[in-house]
């Protein structure tokens, strides 16, 4: 019973293909050894920016409902939807507030800026400081062998299709080597136009 | 402090986790034992491929648990007096006498060890037979016997599924589906499923992939 970001387990990842970006996470929501629910999503939407959150679950819910607070207010003042970039410094503001008292999670995220049609992914700290990458950005208890996977599968410029199955390999097989992730798996495919969302079937143990 | 106190973060820095599940049953023509294959450093899966069913003597075998390093060095001493009591004596050793070993070590060591094993076995005196030495080192002869941090989840299940004197196809199946059980709920479990068969004719090895098992 020590560190709150590996009680109950998680992962995801985010990659930049060309003209399109993909975010994925598992499904497993456990308590240490034990698996609970194989149906927690960790990836959620606020308008056409993509949010990942790994960490200590309670967290992923309060920080999911807080952002949906914030950009419903800010939609409603701007009378538009928030853009990619503008949304990770709304998340690195928002978890620096909670500087000596954190939130314990590993957010990342993702999204297509819809006027200049710039692909956006980036990866944060529990306490805010975004890392800003043109490749892939991974988060959770499977980090360390995501990292592995997104290195070594890894090219620029993959198409929606070919990223599809990259960051899904990348995924399933760093999870399978982690036994607090896993149990499913959910991908985003954001293009300009479309999103597709997709479940894997994964290992189960 | 008062009463008897477990240290439940037993492992030493750096030390691997047979975090796992492990069983064994007694049939009607002598024992199944079975285990994942899964090994774990904290979270991450050092072995995905584990054996965990070693061998002691001929039809002598053990499920191990707990410590990787503990368990093996356990069954190695195990398994080089097994040798010299078939040498001395002229007639293979018990699965009786093999678990009085692993008894021994496992409690008078129990300060340094690690160690959950079931030993299992068939010999001509006894058939099969079954001896549990949890951490601590007592011994408990059982039908069948379940251990490892998955086997938490399957007590219930074991309990009102496990019949004496099943065939060699329905232990193998009930072995099977309880720990797919475990693999399922428990994160230190997982890969595949091994079996060690051990009769009158002898020894056979069996695996199963989670396709065979996942839906058991």
């Amino acid at each position: 019973m020590s560190n709150p970001a590996s009680i109950n387990g998680g992962s995801a990842v985010a990659m930049v293909g060309k003209d399109c970006v993909a975010i994925a996470c598992d499904l497993r929501l456990g308590n240490q050894s034990l698996g609970v629910a194989n149906n927690f999503e960790k990836v959620f939407q606020f308008g056409h920016v993509f949010l990942g959150l790994t960490g200590l679950a309670t967290d992923v819910i309060t920080l999911n409902e807080t952002f949906r607070f914030k950009t419903n207010l800010y939609k409603m003042r701007e009378e538009r939807d928030i853009e990619p970039e503008t949304f990770a410094n709304l998340v690195s503001t928002s978890l620096y507030e909670k500087r000596f008292g954190p939130y314990f999670v590993g957010p990342i995220v993702a999204g297509i800026n819809s006027k200049t049609n710039q692909p956006f992914i980036c990866s944060f700290d529990s306490i805010g400081c975004i890392d800003y990458s043109k490749d892939f950005a991974v988060v959770g208890t499977a980090s360390d062998q995501l990292y592995g996977m997104c290195e070594g599968l890894y090219e620029p410029n993959l198409s929606p299709d070919d990223l599809f199955e990259t960051i899904s390999q990348a995924l399933l097989n760093a999870n399978d080597r982690d036994a607090l992730s896993g149990w499913g798996a959910a991908v985003y495919i954001i293009t300009k136009d479309k999103i597709s969302k997709r479940y894997l079937k994964s290992r189960q143990d | 402090m008062n009463g008897i106190n477990v240290d439940i973060n037993h492992l030493k820095k750096g030390e691997v986790n047979l975090g796992t599940s492990i069983m064994a049953v007694k049939f009607d023509g002598g024992v199944i034992l079975g285990a994942d294959s899964r090994t774990t450093t904290g979270a991450y899966i050092a072995n995905r491929v584990t054996d965990k069913l070693t061998q002691v003597h001929g039809t002598v075998w053990c499920c191990r648990s707990g410590s990787a390093a503990d368990t093996q060095a356990v069954a190695d001493i195990v398994k080089y007096h097994l040798e010299l009591y078939e040498a001395q004596h002229g007639a293979p050793p018990t699965t009786k006498i093999a678990a009085s070993l692993f008894q021994e070590l496992c409690y008078n060591n129990k300060d340094a060890l690690t160690a959950g094993i079931i030993c299992a076995g068939y010999d001509d005196k006894e058939k099969g037979a079954i001896y549990s030495i949890p951490i601590g080192g007592s011994i408990h002869k059982q039908e069948y016997a379940i251990a490892g941090s998955g086997s938490t989840f399957i007590y219930g299940y074991c309990n009102k599924n496990f019949k004496s004197n099943m065939t060699r196809d329905e232990t193998v199946e009930f072995i099977k589906t309880s720990l797919s059980q475990a693999i399922k709920w428990d994160g230190s479990s997982g890969g595949v499923i091994r079996m060690v068969v051990l009769t009158a004719s002898g020894v056979e090895r069996l695996v199963f992939y989670p396709e065979d098992y996942v839906n058991a």
